[in-house]
């Protein structure tokens, strides 16, 4: 199952009222067209994994509208998604494999092949030793690429990850880069991949989407074209510097 | 075993009775006691041992046992029922928690009178009377541990495809487990309580009846060894539940 478009239209959104009301989002727009990946980047606590969370149906925007497939995204399940979040979340009564066979579970699987397809995504993100550890055995890296074998277990048409890399070290995030690259090149969902690491938006996005600080606006859509993924390249570079620009750092002082 | 785990389990808890023991026994020498009013330590336990083979005494603590065990049952299965219930929903959270903050704070013992009342000297009454001591605890602690799930569980509960069914048993209340376990097991000690109290009044067999009879028959050292039959029952209830709970329940 391929994806299928996701809009966010004049998407606004508040926590809180009165003196402590809190805007995280103003009128944020822009459509992530079926099978395409768009990589939100901006400053820590800006909005970026609230815009998740609305696009996944697990809060309502303040104002506008989340389209998934042209209908309205409401409250509660939607069985096209997968999620990876930032805390990973993992149920710590059941194995890893338990865990990541759950979801499989839900959506009707029988248990051997729910089983079965989760011990193939542990191997994936290499946990295959850990398929009987409980959660609170691992640590945070390993449980983040649970949560994220478990995301991507489900074959979601919408996949959305908020920043699932975070807590990994650098050598297994580049290869957990290649490996989610392939993957979606094999089943084509429609990905927001949130991260604050600008790096990471070139090689995995089609689109980087550049918020601004809160309440986060769309700052600019920058595209990312094939050439530019190729860390090596003068390209890459110059997307890198020109996304950084849009953050409001020069590549010199950035870190990240 | 070893020395330290003989020191640890057998010498040290073995010299806190005979401490206790040794202090009685000084008090009735020094104060030359009448044997009425608190007979020697030894006496006592010459009579719960000669209690011990008695078909009487097994069967006042088999009904006391049996009211405590089906009041209980009775008292968490609704408890953690109501309190599922309660944490789940706001509705239904906010129409039913003044009744229950107004009866939880009626001592269960101020309903002695209406279930001797209404129930007689029968076993129902003091079932009763147990399930709403522990449908108390269980309600509220459930409650509160509900509401304690971290939310990250319900909204991966919620992406995995959950609706509010799935989502309360399959995450809400497995994630409370061992909370609702611990409310259990303190729940035991209430409910134990609340039998042997209500025993006392309005009974007609049971470890609480045994102890009011002896007293007035002025039988001190069998109303003493039928308290200590009760504490020993009550810590064995108490310990019984909380590995039951901790076996089956508890994932941390």
């Amino acid at each position: 199952m391929s994806g299928a478009a996701l809009a966010f239209e004049e998407i606004s959104h508040h926590f809180g009222a009165g003196a402590e009301r809190v805007d995280v989002l103003d009128r944020v727009s822009f459509d992530v067209p079926a099978g395409s990946v768009a990589c939100v980047v901006g400053p820590s606590g800006c909005g970026k994994s609230t815009l998740l969370s609305l696009a996944a149906g697990l809060a309502r925007p303040s104002a506008g509208t989340v389209r998934w497939d042209g209908r309205e995204v409401r409250l509660g399940p939607n069985l096209d998604l997968g999620m990876a979040f930032q805390q990973p979340g993992l149920f710590p009564w059941l194995t890893v494999r338990q865990n990541v066979a759950i979801g499989l579970r839900t959506r009707g699987k029988a248990k051997a092949e729910a089983l079965a397809v989760a011990d193939e995504f542990l191997a994936t993100v290499g946990l295959s030793e850990f398929l009987q550890a409980y959660p609170s055995q691992l640590s945070g890296g390993m449980a983040q690429r649970v949560g994220i074998a478990r995301a991507l277990a489900l074959h979601p048409r919408l996949l959305l990850m908020d920043e699932p890399f975070a807590a990994v070290d650098a050598f297994t995030r580049i290869k957990l880069q290649q490996e989610l690259k392939a993957l979606l090149k094999r089943y084509a969902p429609t990905v927001v991949f949130v991260t604050h690491d600008v790096s990471e938006a070139i090689v995995l996005g089609d689109v980087i989407v550049a918020m601004t600080k809160r309440p986060a606006a769309v700052q600019r859509i920058i595209p990312v074209a094939r050439q530019d993924r190729d860390r090596s390249s003068p390209a890459y570079a110059t997307k890198l510097a020109e996304a950084l620009a849009c953050l409001g750092v020069t590549p010199e002082s950035g870190g990240e | 075993m070893s020395a330290g785990v003989w020191r640890d389990r057998v010498v040290l808890p073995l010299a806190g009775v005979v401490l206790v023991a040794l202090v009685w026994q000084g008090i009735v020498a020094l104060y030359r006691l009448p044997v009425v009013v608190l007979p020697e330590p030894w006496a006592v336990a010459r009579t719960l041992a000669g209690l011990l083979p008695t078909a009487a005494f097994w069967r006042d603590v088999g009904v006391s046992v049996f009211e405590f065990a089906a009041g209980y049952s009775a008292g968490v299965v609704l408890g953690v029922g109501a309190g599922l219930l309660l944490g789940e929903s706001r509705t239904f959270r906010l129409t039913a928690s003044p009744v229950i903050e107004a009866l939880r704070f009626i001592v269960p013992f101020a309903w002695i009178p209406l279930t001797v009342l209404w129930f007689g000297t029968s076993y129902t009454g003091k079932i009763v009377l147990v399930a709403y001591a522990v449908f108390f605890v269980m309600t509220v602690s459930t409650t509160r541990s509900i509401m304690q799930v971290d939310p990250t569980l319900t909204r991966v509960g919620t992406m995995l495809g959950m609706g509010r069914a799935a989502l309360a048993f399959s995450v809400h209340l497995r994630a409370a487990a061992p909370a609702i376990a611990s409310a259990a097991r303190a729940a035991a000690a209430v409910g134990w309580i609340a039998v042997v109290a209500a025993e006392y009044i309005g009974a007609s067999a049971g470890l609480g009846v045994m102890i009011t009879n002896a007293a007035t028959s002025l039988q001190t050292a069998t109303v003493i060894a039928g308290m200590i039959a009760m504490g020993l029952i009550g810590a064995a209830v108490s310990a019984a539940v909380g590995w039951l709970a901790r076996s089956r329940l508890d994932y941390r």
